[in-house]
């Protein structure tokens, strides 16, 4: 059963490739092979390998596979995203808290140790690249402490 | 210049010390990072990469810290295979590898991994030059032509899923195309975002392949129960006993990689030999596919397996271009690069007799608790140290969302990572060749090298396979027969 969702996937994600290609070769005529020519040609083969997963015999599943356990993951991918919009706002302290706190909690970690590693996980990588590799970080929230009232 | 004055050369600018250093500290961190359960050499490389470019060193340190991180990352990932013994999710007394013999897999691990190298160092150098002169000839289509045979690799040695591995590849090629298409000027896939025209940065879609999605399979393998897997612990003996074992397989597996098909799983270790008794041997011969994998992108710019493609694109970031021409334009990071490889073991004999190995054990022993946020983390900081914006963040987290249900699904994520970074220039030979020939598709079966790369291709493609068939008729046969 799997096979097929992942086969109508394909098909569904290469069918939109193929059409928004054309629409490209029109936009610029250049001859003979435009911006839409080889996304076209990758929207195909998608459609032809997701028809193909879609139509050939469904193979059994491995004996022993079982259900991921959907709650914990869930709750991990969510606080990456949550991660991802909240990382300039709350700033890279912060942010890396949290999700260390959310992510360590998912994961099934005792929760003082989970609050206490993630604070220093989070100082530590902020010293790190921010202060000794010169990548810089968003301070966020923390800026007047991190930077200083001028910074 | 002949082969020798060349690697003279290379050596010379190795043993300078800004280099040594680089190359000393690169092992050893790499080998740090590669020990971290659930790291796996590209991720490692890709998590160091920012590393590199925040040190602003020149090229060829840069080429040198690339490899041996790369190579690093290689052995430490192998000895947290090696050294860790324990059931998941039990806790109470380490066995006795944890007390006082960690020491000796470790050594013993390196010893015939710095015997392979030395092979390696010839085989490259040997090989490479002349294969770099063959491609220096080749027009579009056969440019075109021969990353399609890496695809062909890629899907024929997938094991026993060349489709899902075909649409992984599409995937990734699909991918490379985002962004403002610069000779015609159209954005392409960028849905109106100013964010995507410079197309989605290599760094993003690694750290959210490699990293992120292996977050929720670190859930879910943490849930499982796994049996203990009794690993065995090496004794010189063994390494006597393997001798002549040491000697056979390098050269295996130094050809398993030195071609342009991908090291996918299951190609190499098929030639491996098995056995507690053969282990230092199957070090040497992953040391050598680890150091031959450099092969094809030093002569031909085309990765072989998806650590090679980052490696590739970490060169770009560098403004260094793998391929043919660095041989010509510039031989002396080619060759340094090759002397860096012979003396990458060194620091690694060195740490093995240090007291620097409870760092090692230390590390293996992180809680998942606090190394899955930490991988987000510093996936994160990779991603932000690009074009410190925050879509890239989101990006990369859709992406690693994607890649996770991908992978539930097994699609194999190397075939994507080779798509992503491939696709450009294999969209630009397309467009080169069709160009010249006025539209003709018939100027991809001109040249005999066109031609002859087609056929191994299709050789790569349709071959595994029938093996496999006639491989499991044959032991039906053979299972058949008694009754």
């Amino acid at each position: 059963m799997n096979d097929q969702i992942l086969g109508a996937s394909c098909i569904a994600t290469g069918a939109y490739l193929a059409w928004t290609a054309v629409d490209y070769s029109i936009l610029a005529a250049v001859e003979p092979v435009g911006p839409g020519t080889f996304p076209a040609l990758l929207g195909g083969l998608l459609v032809g390998g997701g028809l193909w997963l879609v139509l050939r015999p469904c193979p059994l599943p491995p004996p022993g596979a079982q259900a991921p356990p959907w709650p914990p993951v869930a709750a991990t991918m969510s606080a990456v995203l949550a991660y991802a919009l909240l990382f300039e706002w709350l700033g890279f302290v912060l942010a890396t808290a949290l999700m260390a706190l959310a992510v360590g909690l998912a994961f099934s970690g005792p929760w003082k140790r989970v609050l206490a590693g993630g604070a220093v996980l989070a100082g530590l990588l902020y010293l790190l690249f921010d202060r000794l590799l010169g990548v810089r970080l968003p301070p966020g929230l923390l800026s007047l402490v991190l930077t200083g009232p001028g910074g | 210049m002949n082969t020798l004055q060349h690697l003279a050369a290379g050596f010379a600018i190795v043993v300078a010390p800004l280099n040594l250093l680089a190359a000393t500290l690169g092992t050893l961190l790499g080998t740090l990072v590669g020990t971290l359960p659930g790291l796996s050499p590209t991720q490692g490389v890709a998590i160091l990469l920012p590393l590199t470019l925040a040190l602003k060193l020149p090229p060829e340190t840069v080429l040198i810290l690339l490899a041996v991180l790369y190579l690093g990352c290689q052995l430490g990932g192998r000895l947290s295979a090696s050294l860790d013994p324990r059931p998941r999710g039990t806790a109470g007394t380490p066995p006795a590898i944890w007390r006082g013999l960690a020491g000796l897999p470790l050594s013993i691990s390196v010893w015939p991994s710095f015997a392979a190298a030395l092979v390696a160092t010839l085989g490259i150098a040997l090989l490479a030059p002349p294969l770099a002169r063959w491609a220096q000839g080749f027009g579009p289509a056969d440019s075109f032509a021969l990353a399609s045979l890496v695809f062909a690799g890629a899907i024929g040695l997938a094991g026993d899923a060349p489709l899902k591995a075909a649409v992984a590849a599409t995937l990734g090629l699909a991918l490379s195309t985002v962004g403002l298409d610069a000779s015609s000027g159209v954005h392409r896939f960028t849905g109106h975002q100013a964010y995507l025209s410079d197309g989605v940065p290599l760094l993003v879609v690694v750290v959210g392949v490699l990293s992120v999605s292996e977050i929720p399979l670190m859930l879910e393998r943490r849930l499982e129960h796994r049996s203990a897997s009794g690993a065995a612990v090496s004794g010189l003996y063994q390494l006597l006993v393997a001798r002549s074992a040491i000697l056979r397989a390098p050269v295996r597996g130094f050809l398993v990689d030195v071609g342009p098909g991908p090291r996918l799983a299951g190609a190499a270790d098929a030639l491996e030999p098995s056995g507690p008794r053969d282990a230092p041997a199957r070090e040497a011969a992953r040391t050598l596919s680890a150091a031959g994998a450099f092969v094809p992108v030093l002569s031909l710019g085309v990765p072989g397996s998806a650590a090679m493609a980052v490696m590739v694109g970490a060169l770009a970031l560098h403004h260094i271009a793998a391929g043919p021409a660095l041989f010509t334009e510039h031989p002396e990071l080619a060759w340094s690069l090759i002397a860096a490889l012979f003396v990458a073991p060194l620091p690694l004999l060195l740490c093995a007799h240090l007291p620097l190995l409870g760092a090692f054990a230390g590390l293996q022993r992180t809680p998942r608790w606090l190394l899955a946020p930490g991988l987000v983390a510093v996936g994160a900081v990779v991603v932000y140290s690009v074009h410190a914006a925050w879509f890239d963040l989101l990006l990369m987290a859709v992406i690693g969302l994607g890649s996770y249900l991908l992978r539930k699904q097994g699609v194999p994520m190397a075939p994507l990572i080779l798509g992503f970074v491939l696709g450009h220039t294999m969209e630009q030979h397309l467009r080169h060749a069709l160009s010249l020939s006025g539209g003709k598709l018939a100027v991809f079966w001109v040249s005999p090298t066109s031609k002859s790369l087609w056929l191994v291709a299709a050789a790569l493609l349709t071959l595994p396979p029938l093996l496999r068939h006639w491989g499991s008729q044959t032991r039906g046969a053979g299972s058949a027969a008694p009754r």
